[in-house]
């Protein structure tokens, strides 16, 4: 299972890349081995305001179905259209194919309220 | 389900759950609202209970019903008897365990297969408990498909329906507007359905045919004027073998009643909720769906599927709270439907609409009676309107052994006098005519 580096982490497993103005997000590879195989995702209008910690969206898979929220205040401009038809690249790719939406960030400072790879590893070794 | 007492063993269960006598159990009631002994008379015997219930039984007195409304007295094969009740159907419990389920699993399937090819939809579930909880669903499914809060119904649908439906939705905060009716033909009010509709709008509903058992016509505008908002259309399972399918004329959602497939009226219930949509709807459709798939050997296996949308895996946000189904009566549809046929369903369809049309003639003949009230396309049931008094009619007739139909006078006030007369397969030429004397008959009302 790999928690990849340079990358910031919610608490609630997913996965923030800065990209400028922007953040993409995902789950986290300990997420989706958790979920196991993932059979559908649900993903927000682009173009919703959504506030740090609202709901996004919902993934299902074989054994449950889990929500995931924001990490960041912002503007939804993106979704991963490409799940819809194969929500297993969550599964295969979780921190390249498989990112869920593009967010444009209202306040840039909520990043660092994020976790580090190396604080996220912490959080999953202490619950595990 | 067998029942298998272990009263032999009664001492050795005490002794190994560590208490002494069973009252023990109850400890955790008060002793306030504990009951020592009912007040009930001595037991009988089988002979004796038998000829109570014979005597009983005898009070009941066999009329000529005319009543429909949504629960319709269609005759019933034989055989669908003898199907559903041999025991691995009639005692089969939940089948949430395919390996030891897989008849009553291939049984609803198949009756899914058989709504969704009749109402023309990609899907149907497993059925629902009634009409009313299925159109209560469907609306509650509109809002969480389009996130939107209000809906449309049509003011002449049944009285129950919409007390359901304002049940289901008051927590929702769902808000319900009702349209009107085209005073001359009783189908929708398209002027109004348009005045209505708005951005706030989750769904539309019509029933075809209607609660004056009047078919839409309309079908193709009521379409155009919902547009890309839901449409959720109610139906009589037996029209559809004589009339279009609402998913060639644009239907989301279809809903209905599954009773007149198989099921005797039983004083009202157990009733079939029918419940179809579009493919694309799937995740959002509440209830019990089941699937066919493959078992580890490769061999077709039926299993429940898409469970994850349901209260016992999802908890709070499950899509509806109903974690059950009418198993018995889908599965007398299933029987039905198999028996009938595609050619059996388009007979009795154009039978129905051939004799509402010579009982509702034949009652326009008597002096100070109209029938059908409404200038439209009629299947198995019509409006009478009289100048008399339609509750004191009813009551001459019943004296005679003969049930007119609903007295509709305190829910449609204003239709005056009237009634909804509904006639069956079963009922002979002079059956229907009976019930024409006796109208005639009552003239000091």
């Amino acid at each position: 299972m790999e928690i990849k580096k340079g990358l910031r982490y919610a608490k609630t497993h997913e996965w923030v890349k800065v990209e400028g103005k922007n953040v993409r997000v995902g789950i986290s590879s300990y997420a989706q081995e958790k979920m196991t195989d993932i059979v559908y995702v649900e993903l927000p209008e682009v173009g919703r305001e959504v506030k740090k910690g609202d709901e996004l969206g919902v993934l299902e898979s074989v054994k449950s179905v889990s929500e995931f929220y924001t990490p960041v205040t912002g503007k939804i401009v993106d979704v991963n259209k490409n799940l819809e038809n194969s929500p297993d690249l969550i599964n295969s790719s979780p921190y390249d194919d498989g990112w869920l939406v593009v967010l444009e960030m209202k306040d840039e400072t909520e990043i660092n309220e994020l976790l580090s790879a190396e604080d996220y590893e912490k959080q999953i070794s202490e619950t595990a | 389900m067998n029942y298998i007492p272990n009263l032999e063993f009664k001492e050795e269960i005490l002794k190994e759950i560590g208490i002494k006598r069973i009252d023990e159990l109850f400890s955790d009631i008060p002793e306030i609202v504990r009951i020592n002994r009912l007040n009930l008379p001595d037991g009988k015997t089988e002979m004796e209970v038998k000829k109570e219930i014979t005597c009983t039984l005898k009070k009941n007195k066999r009329t000529l019903s005319f009543l429909g409304g949504g629960i319709y007295d269609n005759y019933v094969p034989s055989a669908v008897k003898a199907i559903i009740q041999r025991s691995e159907f009639y005692t089969s419990y939940t089948p949430y365990q395919p390996e030891v389920s897989q008849g009553m699993l291939q049984a609803m399937f198949e009756y899914q297969s058989m709504i969704a090819e009749l109402t023309g939809m990609d899907a149907a579930n497993a059925s629902m408990y009634d009409w009313a909880t299925s159109v209560a669903e469907a609306v509650l499914m509109c809002s969480r498909i389009t996130k939107k809060n209000e809906f449309i119904i049509p003011k002449n649908i049944h009285w129950e329906k919409k007390s359901v439906l304002r049940n289901y939705t008051k927590g929702a905060k769902l808000k319900i507007k009702e349209i009107g009716y085209d005073e001359k033909t009783g189908e929708i009010n398209l002027d109004e359905l348009k005045s209505t509709i708005n951005d706030n709008t989750a769904g539309v509903y019509v029933e075809n045919p209607n609660f004056f058992g009047v078919l839409e016509e309309n079908v193709a505008d009521i379409k155009n004027i919902v547009g890309k908002t839901l449409l959720v259309v109610g139906i009589n399972p037996l029209t559809l073998g004589i009339i279009k399918p609402p998913g060639e004329y644009g239907a989301d959602i279809v809903v209905g009643e599954g009773q007149s497939l198989g099921s005797p009226m039983n004083f009202g219930g157990p009733l079939l909720g029918l419940f179809a949509c579009k493919k694309e709807y799937v995740r959002q459709m509440p209830g019990r769906l089941i699937g066919m798939t493959k078992d580890s050997d490769g061999r077709t296996a039926f299993c429940m599927t898409l469970q994850t949308r349901e209260q016992h895996i999802r908890r709070e946000k499950a899509a509806s709270n109903i974690c059950t189904n009418e198993s018995l009566c889908a599965l007398s549809a299933v029987a039905y439907l198999s028996l009938l046929g595609s050619d059996g369903l388009e007979k009795i369809g154009k039978e129905l609409v051939s004799k509402t049309k010579f009982l509702a003639d034949e009652i326009n003949k008597i002096d100070g009676y109209k029938a059908p009230l409404f200038n439209s396309c009629h299947f198995n049931e019509f409006v009478v309107k009289t100048k008399k008094d339609t509750n004191r009619i009813h009551k001459r007739l019943l004296e005679s052994g003969i049930d007119a139909g609903i007295i509709l006078n305190q829910h449609f006030p204003e239709l005056g006098n009237s009634m909804l007369c509904t006639v069956s397969e079963t009922h002979s030429k002079e059956d229907m005519l009976r019930l024409v004397d006796a109208l005639k008959e009552v003239k000091d009302v």
